[in-house]
């Protein structure tokens, strides 16, 4: 056991568990936004805590563009995104609650009473993994890699459909 | 042990709050927010099943990338039909949109 690890994985974990609370009990959309920043950050710092470098830095920036991204349309649509209006944006609260809990729980149970056996393999250098990750990619994953890309190309053009507005649909 | 049980309760916790904020918000961005937030505790399992149980299997970090692009993926198109939604309807709620399932 590594006690260095264990704290800075209960710090890391705590900030995400704080900040993905504050996304949802904020009345500002801004501060919403840059909560689930927060919350990611600490996810891509967990993720540097458990040795996996490039899928740490890679979460970090991915997450830094996403939600400024997601901040600047929220600013867009909303009718009150800086919350002076106090309005509730909310429903069914007592059920979400519940199913959430339900959920979380359940989770929680599994990961606690599941018998898990550790791996006594040594985690391979930044370096090295970096070059597996490439040789997988490469080799034996390479059309589930190539899906995803796919699918980018599918969803940008169907992003761009659905958004733009059609002539011919307006005048009807 | 513990440190893998600590991991995936946190992973637990996100998901869960995910889930409360997917089913409790009425904007569409903030569901989606709760969608990115299950995505992201859906990583941290992966992560930690990586580093303790298999950190030769490199199938596992692909799997984690992945899901990265399911997150934009999922930002890309939530965000366009919420564009959509705000020309012709002038409001992205989702208490708003009972007539779509007409």
């Amino acid at each position: 056991m590594n006690i260095e690890r264990i704290i800075f994985l209960v710090a890391f974990g705590l900030t995400a568990i704080w900040f993905g609370w504050r996304v949802f009990m904020t009345k500002s959309m801004i501060r919403s936004a840059l909560s689930l920043l927060a919350s990611m950050a600490a996810i891509g710092l967990l993720f540097l805590v458990m040795q996996a470098e490039f899928l740490g830095v890679l979460q970090l920036m991915m997450m830094a563009t996403e939600m400024t991204i997601m901040a600047i349309f929220m600013m867009m649509f909303m009718m009150d995104p800086g919350g002076m209006g106090n309005m509730d944006m909310s429903h069914q609260k007592k059920a979400s609650f519940l199913f959430a809990l339900l959920t979380g729980l359940c989770f929680a149970l599994v990961a606690v009473l599941h018998p898990w056996r550790l791996s006594m393999e040594i985690v391979p250098s930044p370096a090295r993994q970096n070059h597996d990750l490439g040789i997988e990619l490469m080799q034996r994953s390479m059309m589930i890699f190539e899906t995803a890309g796919t699918s980018i190309l599918v969803a940008m053009i169907a992003a761009v459909a659905t958004a733009l507005t059609f002539k011919s649909i307006k005048n009807q | 042990m513990t440190e893998l049980i600590i991991v995936l309760v946190i992973a637990a916790v996100l998901f869960g709050l995910g889930v409360y904020g997917a089913l409790n918000q009425t904007n569409l961005v903030m569901i989606m927010m709760g969608i990115e937030l299950m995505l992201g505790a859906a990583m941290l399992n992966l992560v930690a099943f990586w580093f303790y149980l298999h950190p030769n299997t490199f199938s596992i970090q692909m799997f984690v990338l992945v899901v990265m692009t399911v997150m934009a993926l999922e930002a890309t198109v939530g965000f366009a039909i919420a564009t959509q939604r705000f020309r012709t309807k002038g409001s992205v709620e989702v208490e708003e949109a009972a007539e779509l399932k007409e």
